[in-house]
């Protein structure tokens, strides 16, 4: 198997790039949307069952059912991959960033606006740094999940190791077909760990000392 | 900081008045077009410098008149005017960010040092770090924090107690004239709150700001206010006067009601501990041999010593009997409750806190927390009878006339 | 000026992080848990009354004809339905059991330990875990059960934990000062009272195994994935679209049924 991995050294480094880079744009345009849809719910309150109505639905949607949903919609490659893994990934950072903004108190927001703070800076001095802590909390999980999604979503000819999951199906009974699902099962996991390492030393810089744990 | 009573009526000198008359002038809100209004028709003056207690039973419209200042609330119809300018003609934000906000509890931001904090509005006013620096270094030192020890701690470091002077420190930040407070010291335990107070009226004896005060509380309204105005429902005014004369003559049942009916014992709200005759004790500094202490003690037929630390601020009370060593020892528990007052606290306060006393008395302190006296239970209750008589004295005077 | 006396902080405004979906605790039923409940079962009756209409009206080519068979389709839906209640009954044979036995004063201090190994394993994508175990052990449903099984794991170990960590102590100290044996206790207090949580982690358990059902098909062990690879291998978006909106609603389906057994595991005292 090393002997494999050294074969295809490049070819798994570039892989293993794709995966991260897809993932990691994906949790980003993630956030944003879902951040910018809790802010929404969170000031009108009428809209929060039906935020929570579609994540709780939308994380019980299986990802292959959801990327056969998509494909006659958008085709196979790489546009796909990217709207099932953005999909996944708003799920669960938006449940959280409606926890976190909703746990700010509305004493809190009444004197920011009482000290003359206009809504954007509130938003981006009180109320994003308070509810950070959770709305990380969902990075973590929705990062976890998009490695696993980003695997599947290859299946469409997407980017990235999950390619190399269904070579080795593919060629199965083949020499080669363990080495394949082997290496890149491994190598997701690695990078999945090492991306919530780096979310967690994230979190160490920016969540506040006043409220950290 | 001088030692005299606070000024009941606006002849404060005008020189070292900052604040800014604040005038309603037929201020309604409503919030429904049918039904009545909240606040229907207000109009009031709040003479520069002073401190102005807005109570009434709740609902009846003070939190609503208080933020219609720095438009929280924009009133339905009517003006509101600060130092003569119609606060309608300004930008909201700007506004508040002249007038200061201090709510219960402090409301600190967690997520920022009490540094950070406090440099809020400055830091939204552009002021220059150096100059920020320097503000809150300053204000720390006001409400009594030492900023090298505070500066950096978070709120959820602190007491409850030292929140709610954060949040002080943190309305007084950029200099405004007016400052506005909602029940501030509705969270903190009675003696927190009764230290607070006090805090509060000898910054304002330096600062001599405009300070409108919303409570539900009529002991704090009589205490801390220059002036009370007592409202009832939809604000209409019920009583809009000084804390004296609010007591001797209430204009109607509802204020004699709401005042309550030990108006005898509301007058020790009014009386400052400073007027007691004080008792001279014995003191004793950390690291002074003993029995020298013991010596002056004996002299003085005492049986306890009030320990001042280096800079004469009280630090403990001890028995006699309980210095035994060579020299008199500092406390073993910094943080135990001594109980002292500022001079400034009011007979309720004192009696409040020699019931928790082991001493039957309470340590008077002065200027910077220094050590001015002790103020005994007999004491207190001589100035009690003293007055007591003299109000019956006047009244008889004015009932024969 | 004084310090004040040490007086506790008050509480801050911080929000407590949610341990997310898996460590749920109990609660009541909050009116969002309510529309989920009323709220599912409708919008799997639209989805699939529409696709039913669909089915039967629309002029479909032979290859989509076969491949959307009604009977084939019966069939696969069948076999997704038994893989997953299969897997989900393996997991809470297996996850409970443990979860109780390192909740037990000899085990505790292993939970943490365990618990983190099975956290890593999370970290392993579904598909990966799945093909490699049919190379190592072969083809077919039962191997299909096992991967999901272990998929489905985590979630259940971990709430069994938490739920039974989280009944108060005192409780289970008046207990045993009734008399009851450890036994007792465990079955009439500390399972009961744990069972919310334990029931939340069995749902997620089916959410999670009824959706990497849908990879079966990979390794020849049915379900209703066949669907989806046919559609893309035939080029048929009909398919694709039906293939995806099956597999959606029988998610929905089982989402809703862990739901209801949710709301009736949580004793009567607490909902």
């Amino acid at each position: 198997m090393l002997e494999f991995v050294l074969d295809r050294a490049p070819d798994l480094a570039y892989r293993s790039f794709q995966h991260v880079s897809l993932v990691v744009q994906c949790v980003l345009l993630a956030t944003v949307i879902a951040v910018a849809v809790a802010l929404l719910v969170t000031t009108v309150p009428r809209l929060k069952p039906v935020a929570n109505f579609v994540s709780s639905v939308g994380l019980t949607v299986p990802s292959l059912a959801l990327l056969g949903l998509m494909l006659p919609v958008v085709g196979i490659g790489t546009l796909p991959s990217v709207a099932v893994v953005t999909f996944y990934a708003a799920l669960p950072i938006l449940r959280n960033a409606v926890v976190g903004l909703e746990g700010v108190s509305g004493n809190l927001l009444e004197s920011a606006r009482g000290m003359g703070m206009n809504p954007l800076l509130t938003f981006l001095r009180v109320q994003l740094p308070l509810a950070w802590p959770v709305i990380l909390a969902g990075l973590r999980v929705s990062t976890q999940m998009s490695m696993g999604v980003a695997a599947i979503a290859a299946y469409a000819l997407g980017p990235g190791l999950g390619g190399w999951i269904f070579t080795g199906l593919a060629q199965i009974g083949g020499q080669n077909a363990v080495n394949y699902a082997l290496t890149a099962t491994i190598a997701i996991v690695v990078l999945a760990l090492l991306l919530d390492l780096l979310l967690r030393v994230l979190g160490r810089f920016t969540i506040s000392r006043g409220i950290s744990a | 900081m001088t030692t005299t009573e606070p000024t009941p009526t606006t002849d404060a000198g005008p020189e070292s008045v900052s604040g800014a008359e604040i005038v309603f002038d037929q201020v309604t809100k409503s919030y429904s077009a049918q039904g009545k209004p909240a606040v229907d028709s207000l109009s009031l003056t709040i003479p520069a410098g002073q401190i102005v207690m807005f109570v009434g039973p709740s609902g009846c419209g003070k939190t609503t008149s208080l933020k219609m200042i720095n438009r929280l609330i924009d009133p339905t119809s009517g003006t509101i005017t600060i130092g003569g300018k119609d606060v309608r003609s300004q930008d909201p934000d700007d506004l508040r960010r002249q007038v200061g906000y201090v709510i219960q509890g402090g409301s600190l931001f967690p997520h920022m040092t009490v540094a950070q904090n406090i440099a809020l509005v400055p830091g939204l006013l552009r002021w220059d770090k150096k100059r920020i620096t320097d503000r809150v270094e300053e204000l720390l030192d006001l409400v009594g924090l030492d900023p090298v020890r505070y500066r950096d701690r978070f709120p959820r470091e602190l007491s409850g107690g030292q929140q709610q002077r954060v949040g002080v420190a943190r309305g007084l930040a950029a200099d405004p004239p007016v400052i506005l407070m909602d029940e501030p010291f509705g969270a903190v335990d009675p003696i927190t709150r009764q230290r607070l107070q006090d805090e509060l009226m000898s910054i304002q004896s330096e600062l001599k700001k405009t300070i409108v005060c919303v409570t539900h509380d009529i002991d704090e309204a009589i205490k801390l206010g220059d002036r009370i105005l007592i409202l009832q429902e939809h604000a209409q005014i019920a009583q809009y006067d000084t804390p004296e004369a609010i007591l001797s003559a209430p204009a109607n049942e509802f204020v004699e009601d709401f005042v309550g009916s030990g108006s005898a014992l509301k007058s020790l709200s009014l009386t400052r501990v400073e007027e007691v005759e004080l008792t001279e004790w014995t003191t004793a500094t950390v690291g002074e041999p003993v029995g020298p202490v013991l010596e002056r003690a004996r002299a003085a037929r005492q049986k306890s010593v009030v320990v001042l630390d280096q800079r004469r601020r009280p630090v403990d009370w001890v028995n006699i009997r309980a210095l035994t060593g060579e020299t008199v020892p500092a406390p073993v528990d910094e943080a135990r409750d001594l109980h002292q007052i500022d001079h400034r606290a009011t007979l309720n306060d004192a009696l409040d806190t020699m019931l928790v006393s082991a001493y039957a008395g309470v340590i008077v302190t002065g200027r910077r927390d220094q050590y001015v006296g002790v103020a005994t239970f007999e004491a207190v209750t001589a100035l009690i009878t003293a007055r007591n008589e003299a109000a019956r004295q006047a009244q008889e005077d004015a009932d024969e006339q | 000026m004084s310090s004040d006396t040490a007086t506790p902080a008050p509480p801050t405004d911080t929000p407590t992080a949610p341990q997310g979906e898996r460590s749920r605790s109990s609660r009541r039923v909050s009116r969002d848990d309510l529309g989920l409940l009323l709220g599912l079962p409708a919008l799997c009756a639209v989805l699939l009354g529409g696709w039913a209409v669909w089915r039967a009206t629309a002029e479909l080519d032979d290859i989509e004809a076969r491949s959307l068979a009604w009977g084939l389709l019966v069939q696969l839906f069948g076999e997704h339905l038994l893989l997953t209640a299969l897997s989900a009954a393996a997991v809470v044979l297996t996850a409970i059991p443990l979860g109780i036995a390192l909740t037990r004063p000899a085990a505790r201090r292993a939970a943490p330990a365990v618990v983190t190994v099975a956290n890593f394993g999370q970290a392993a994508p579904a598909i990966g875990i799945l093909i490699l175990l049919a190379m190592w052990l072969g083809f077919g449903v039962p191997v299909a059960v096992l991967a999901l099984s272990l998929y489905a794991f985590l979630p259940v170990l971990q709430n069994t934990i938490v739920g039974l960590q989280g009944v108060d102590q005192t409780l289970v100290e008046a207990a045993r000062g009734m008399g009851m044996s450890r036994w007792s206790v465990l079955g009439r207090i500390e399972l009961p009272l744990a069972l919310p949580v334990i029931m939340a982690g069995v749902r997620t358990a089916l959410v999670l195994a009824v959706g990497t059902a849908a990879f079966a098909t990979f390794i020849n062990a049915g379900g209703l994935g066949s669907v989806i690879t046919t559609g893309l291998y035939l080029f048929r978006n009909s398919v694709l679209i039906s293939g995806g909106l099956l597999i959606a609603v029988l998610a929905l389906l089982v989402d809703w049924a862990g739901r209801v057994l949710e709301l009736v595991a949580t004793p009567k005292g607490m909902r």
